[in-house]
């Protein structure tokens, strides 16, 4: 048998992520289950992820909805780093919900915890009770602002939740909580959240959990996996595998 | 569409700041702007308008998207620019190429296809958005209104700049540059070449310096000096100094600078960054030409990350910097995780590589070489080389190997005074062609008999014996892989380990998985071994490792990459041959650069006047000396400038020890003359006396090349994404925007230079504007390289060209106009083809054909040279002694050859820098989401061992000096001094004894603080001017004293080799 490369037998990840996505919107909203999976062993701890999602969403000084947390750990010279990507744990059992007087957040049937911007009044309840710390509350920063200018790619319109915003003083979501909503707004035209396109280390994986043939589910099956701060009952639908 | 136009007024109102004193005034006036921008936006109904309909995600339309290039880093990823009513609102990756996703997409997948496929791409690359739309963009031609770089400007017309660059000028301090038209001296082809003729005749010795002063006496005032006519006529005296340049403007500004203006004066930025590794591997893979010359030498290899079994990174890693990141990365982790490749990172800190990695060997700075010596000592002691790929001796005996390389390990190398001197020659072995003739080439020992060797034959194979010595004819030799077996014994591994700080145990076991997965093995290095004045020594050193086991041209080994096709149409005759060809009245031109590089010393007038040492090193080997461009003018050798071209870089920020050139580029007595392009005033433009907005990367067009850590083969091009923001002006009777194009066509409209204007590139053809010039790149890339067209790429339908023109619809008829462009390339069916290239952003080989099972579909073919002896055929311009031709361990030395001497007591810890993932070196302080967000500022690195032994914590803030600048402080002309501080980190990853600071940081200029134009005050932004940029304290020479050191035979810069002191500040 001649030699075959195996890198030449690779599935394209994002093609077949991007199929598992298709996949779960011809289901019913109730059956989908969106997760994400983070592969730690891959993850380079270069924020492609977090500029990926900062650029998308057009978030301001001081909000990020996933960030990479990096420690080192050892002595010299036994010394090695541990990087941990954190977007919203999207939990089962979200504690940011219930404490919502307004009721301006929940989980929707997908299982995405979203924040509805026009009802939100902006008193930073949930953010006390993340115990991810994944809300920040967007106190209507620019990043160039104080500058010459403030520039054309900080005012451009996003598209969160599909409706069309231009962030401007005393506007949604300027005085509101943001966070990761597992780009809703990208699924729903059957793209993936843009932090995992941009990895480039292909740590970050998502589909349907519901669906055993989806690339998440697989890899779940096959590697050891565990989710942050799983005593907290929050039963989180990003696991890490490691 | 009205509201597209009125957003382009908005904009080039709004980006009109240098003019408009209302929003010079700070914060205020910038809030009360916005809300008004945005209660106009919200007087339609709080939305933007047209296509946008709510509800609708437009990020994912063709239409909507533009492919180009990124140039955050050298790396140049293919990406895909997202577009919403004008503004390039995101850039992800191009999903047509191997450089974003793995595998990549199928050439042919339909544009709509492709547009919902977004590709990874860097942080840096996605932040390009924030570099683009910096709010410290300049936009109109400013002219100094104070000192050079006191920042105190005023605008001018683009008409007036170039009039004055041309004419001469005057400024408020009474300084009065020539003009251009002065320095452009020589404008005659005829008289160019005859003068180069006798010139270097005089040189050589062929001629008198009478008889060329008598057979030129009219001319000898075009000459720098007539008892020199080497060096050239005065033209020279105009140098062109890039950063960050690369392909289609470097053969651009070549074109303008070289070819028409006359002056041999053209450099980039390469010896500050990598120079070194490039040199080594050009000289270890170049081939012998005969008659004693080579050429033809690889200046990349690289693993074949996605099927190697074991990879070794020397002074660089995987997913930060190196070349790079984007397509590496993947490639790496997905081989560690499935394949269970093992890595090991050579660097004295734990790099995110090293974190990764199975074994970390926190080397001492600088000390490359005697690990990868101590590695060679091993496999050789252990028999774990492979013995029967180093026997052969030629291209015949490799292919009836099954390789495709080939090495001269068994090469004889003469031995004079116990020394390698040269290759041994046939002649000198006696040998003959069976007629009597001379043999060209070098000579075997098989069993002790000479055998005559011809490296290039392909058809009768020579092999020869790895170990053996001897003399013939009173010559003593040896084998050129003996003399490595020596250099690898020059110590015990016992002796190695202490010199390179790694223990023995772990050299053993690296080289021992190294030398255990047969082909599938390789090194990777870059920058930290070879930023050394051994540089080269460290490198060949490194490079050794991967010819012990023979894997070049191997799946899973080492390869030169999947290479490009020629967009300079010079390989295929294609439709425009723009390099080669197509230049009437082409100038030329000659003389020693300034530099002295790619020049011998040995042969010019200076020598014949001098003699050993020179007064400043000559560079036989290496171009682009950047450190040495400005110190040269400095000194008037081997001669004084008149005026510099400062094109995108910032050799007084970016250069090691860099107080002496930024005094030089500040004194109009040094340079009468200095003029500038650049996005941002940087800490050496801001020296300019005519400083042009320059387009941004994705404003512009350009070809560069592909990183040979891609196997596929590719060729990229940049093209405008947007409506570049510099205003726009007229050249040649043409709009275009201000932009080093514009600058270099509108020189050449005002002095008349050759080849530029109506008919520029020959009949019909008109050289007016950037497009001519990219257009016509783009079209031989469409074309391929075959000579019959039957490499081209396919046309695009109707729908494809709809979606081509819809994509550009928000681009002002300056930047894009479908006819002017398909006058251009001439032909309905080569236009088509273009469109298809640009709507793809390239052309990429498909994945399938990357691998052709054992072998990689690109081999490198050619051989290794183990002793080389185009390097051994050189003398060092100071001490008059041959270069050594062997991997060698060598100490820092000074420009004088001399062993630095160095107090380490006093200055107990070795400097190093390294470049995180979020930043360049000088240019990416404005990306506000990665460097200022993510990394926020930068520090002083130090083990904790030795900040508990100097009571040192987090946060503290120190300095850092050294022998060569006791006070630790930039000198800035005309600005004061800035203290080479910053705040410690105290970490456990990184070599006691060592301490590094990243790049991108201790900015003073680029939107750091606070500039002057028309007398308004722009103000600076703080977040920008943290941090610590640590050059200035790296060593001045000893010897040159207003430079820094050197690696003599790579030209590297040394920015590894200075000891400091870290002080409180």
């Amino acid at each position: 048998m001649p030699y075959v490369p195996a890198v030449m037998e690779m599935e394209n990840a994002i093609i077949r992520m991007m199929d598992d996505v298709q996949r779960a919107l011809q289901k019913p909203p109730s059956e989908r289950r969106w997760g994400m999976v983070i592969d730690l062993t891959k993850c380079v701890a270069c924020d492609a992820c977090t500029v990926s999602c900062k650029a998308e969403k057009k978030t301001p000084p001081g909000v990020n909805y996933t960030v990479v947390i990096k420690e080192e750990v050892g002595t010299y010279p036994n010394v090695r780093a541990v990087f941990l990507p954190r977007p919203c744990m999207q939990c089962e059992n979200p504690p940011c919900v219930d404490v919502c007087p307004v009721g301006a957040t929940w989980k929707n049937e997908e299982g995405i915890v979203v924040i509805d911007y026009d009802v939100c009044i902006g008193c930073r309840y949930c953010v006390t009770a993340c115990p991810y710390g994944a809300r920040n509350f967007d106190f209507g920063e620019w990043y160039t602002e104080n500058t010459p200018m403030l520039e054309p790619y900080e005012t451009a319109p996003t598209f969160e939740y599909g409706e069309e915003r231009v962030r401007s003083e005393g506007v949604s979501p300027i005085g509101n909580v943001r966070k990761c909503n597992f780009c809703i707004e990208r699924l729903r035209e059957g793209l993936l959240p843009a932090c995992i396109n941009d990895c480039i280390g292909r740590a970050r994986y998502f589909g349907d959990l519901n669906d055993p043939d989806s690339l998440v589910s697989e890899m779940l099956r096959e590697r050891y996996s565990f989710r942050l701060k799983e005593d907290l009952g929050t039963n989180p639908k990003v696991f890490y595998l490691s | 569409m009205a509201k597209k136009t009125e957003t382009n007024q908005n904009q080039i109102t709004r980006r009109d700041f240098l003019k408009t004193s209302a929003v010079v005034g700070g914060s205020l006036a910038i809030a009360s702007g916005v809300s008004a921008a945005f209660k106009k936006m919200a007087g339609l109904d709080g939305r933007m308008s047209g296509a946008l309909a709510a509800g609708e995600y437009p990020l994912n339309k063709a239409e909507n998207t533009i492919y180009s290039v990124c140039l955050q880093c050298h790396t140049g990823c293919t990406i895909k620019g997202k577009i919403l009513d004008g503004v390039l609102v995101k850039i992800d990756g191009n999903p047509y190429s191997p450089m974003n996703m793995l595998p990549h997409l199928s050439y042919d997948t339909p544009l709509a296809e492709a547009a919902r496929v977004d590709a990874k791409l860097c942080p840096k690359g996605q932040a390009g958005v924030q570099s683009l739309y910096d709010p410290y963009r300049i936009t109109k031609v400013l002219k100094r209104a104070g000192k050079r770089g006191e920042n105190k400007w005023e605008v001018i017309s683009f008409e007036q700049a170039i009039n004055e660059i041309v004419n001469g000028g005057t400024f408020a301090d009474g300084s009065k540059p020539p003009g251009l038209k002065e320095i452009w001296a020589v404008q005659d082809p005829d008289l160019m070449a005859a003068l180069k003729a006798d010139g270097m005749a005089v040189a050589s010795g062929d001629m008198t310096l009478d008889e060329f002063k008598a057979k030129h006496a009219d001319h000898l005032d075009l000459l720098i000096d007539p008892d020199h006519p080497d060096l050239g006529p005065r033209n020279n005296q105009f140098v062109f100094q890039a950063g960050r340049i690369e392909h289609g403007r470097k053969e651009f500004a070549k074109r303008w600078l070289k070819d028409a203006f006359g002056s041999v004066n053209w450099y980039e930025h390469t010896t500050i960054c990598e120079q070194s590794h490039h040199i080594a591997t050009i000289q270890v893979t170049n081939q012998y030409k005969g008659n004693g010359s080579w050429g033809g030498g690889k200046e990349h290899l690289k693993p074949d990350f996605a099927n190697a079994e074991m990879v070794i990174f020397f002074g660089t890693g995987a997913f930060e910097a190196n070349f790079g990141p984007t397509p590496m990365s993947e490639l790496v982790t997905w081989s560690m995780s499935y394949r269970n490749m093992k890595i090991a990172v050579v660097d004295p800190r734990l790099s995110k590589t090293a974190a990764k990695a199975k074994w970390w060997l926190p080397v001492k700075p600088g000390e490359d070489a005697a690990l990868a010596l101590a590695m060679g000592r091993w496999i050789i002691e252990n028999e774990r080389y492979d013995a029967a790929y180093l026997e052969n001796a030629n291209k015949a005996a490799a292919s009836a190997d099954n390789e495709t390389s080939w090495t001269g390990a068994t090469w004889l190398v003469e031995i004079k005074n116990g020394q390698p001197s040269r290759l041994l020659r046939p002649s000198t072995a006696g040998l003959t062609a069976d007629d009597g003739g001379e043999l060209d080439g070098f000579v075997v020992s098989q069993g002790g008999k000479l055998v005559f060797v011809d490296p290039n034959d392909a058809e009768n194979p020579v092999k020869g014996d790895l170990f053996a010595e001897g003399a013939v004819n009173g010559v003593r030799y040896k084998t050129a892989f003996q003399l490595y077996k020596e250099e690898t014994m020059a110590h015990t591994l016992e002796e190695w380990s202490e010199i390179c700080g790694i223990p023995v145990r772990k050299i053993e076991e690296v080289a021992s998985e190294f030398t255990s997965h047969g082909k599938r093995v390789g090194v990777d290095f870059y920058r930290g071994p070879v930023q050394h004045t051994n540089g080269y020594y460290n490198a060949t050193a490194i490079i050794m490792l991967n010819v012990l086991v023979g894997v070049a041209g191997w799946t899973g080994g080492i390869g030169a990459g999947g290479g490009h096709w020629h967009e300079d149409g010079s390989k295929a005759k294609g439709p425009f041959n723009i390099v080669k060809g197509m230049h009437p009245g082409k100038l030329g031109s000659y003389g020693v650069t300034l530099t002295r590089e790619k020049w011998h010393y040995e042969k010019s007038t200076l020598f014949q006047r001098d003699g050993y040492p020179a007064k400043r090193p000559w560079f036989p080997y290496t171009g682009n000396v950047y450190q040495e461009i400005i110190p040269s003018a400095a000194a008037g050798y081997p001669y004084p400038i008149k005026a510099l071209f400062l094109h995108k870089g910032t050799p007084g920020f970016s250069a090691p020890a860099g107080n002496p050139t930024l005094a030089a580029i500040a004194d109009p007595d040094v340079i009468p003359l200095v003029i500038a392009d650049d996005i941002v005033i940087g800490e050496t433009s801001m020296y300019a006396d005519y400083l042009f907005p320059d387009t941004a990367i994705w404003e512009r067009w350009g070809t560069p090349h592909i990183t040979p850590a891609v196997q596929a083969k590719t060729s990229k091009i940049r093209q405008p994404m947007i409506d570049p923001l510099p205003e726009k002006v007229t050249v040649f009777g043409e709009e275009q925007p201000v932009s080093m194009e514009a600058v270099m066509l509108a020189i050449a409209e005002k002095l008349g230079l050759p080849g530029y204007g109506v008919n520029g590139f020959g009949d019909a053809a008109d050289f007016k504007t950037r497009q001519d010039y990219f257009l016509r790149m783009a079209a031989n890339l469409a074309f391929g390289d075959k000579e019959d067209g039957s490499e081209a790429v396919p046309e695009a339908d109707d729908d494809e060209m709809r979606i081509f023109r819809e994509a550009r619809s928000h681009l002002s008829g300056v930047v894009f106009d479908e006819e002017r462009w398909k006058a251009v390339i001439g032909d309905e069916s080569l236009w088509r083809r273009v469109v298809y290239l640009l709507n793809r952003g390239g052309r990429f080989e498909d994945f399938s054909k990357v691998y052709k099972g054992e072998k990689l579909a690109h081999p490198y073919k050619g051989p290794f040279n183990i002793f080389v002896d185009n390097v051994a055929a050189g003398i060092h311009s100071l001490t008059g002694e041959h270069f050594y031709g062997l991997p060698t361990h060598e100490p820092v030395k000074d420009a004088g050859g001399q062993e630095l001497a160095q107090d380490e007591k006093k200055y107990p810890f070795r400097l190093f820098t390294f470049k995180h993932i979020y930043g360049g070196q000088s240019r990416t302080v404005g990306n506000y989401w990665s460097q200022l967000g993510v990394a926020k500022e930068n520090y002083v690195l130090m083990n904790k061992a030795d900040a508990d032994r100097l009571g040192l914590e987090d946060g503290d803030l120190v300095k850092l000096v050294s022998a060569s600048n006791p006070k630790g402080v930039w000198d800035i002309p005309n600005r004061g001094k800035k203290t080479v501080a910053g705040k410690i980190k105290v970490i456990q990853g990184i070599r006691p004894g060592t301490v590094a600071a990243s790049w991108s940081f201790g900015h003073w200029a680029y939107g750091a603080s606070d500039v002057v134009i028309d007398g308004d005050v722009v103000k600076g932004d703080a977040r920008r001017a943290t941090g610590i940029c640590p050059n200035v304290v790296m060593y001045e020479d000893p010897v040159l004293k207003n430079a820094t050191l050197t690696d003599p035979i790579g030209g590297s810069a040394s920015f590894y080799d200075t000891l400091v002191d870290v002080v409180r500040a």
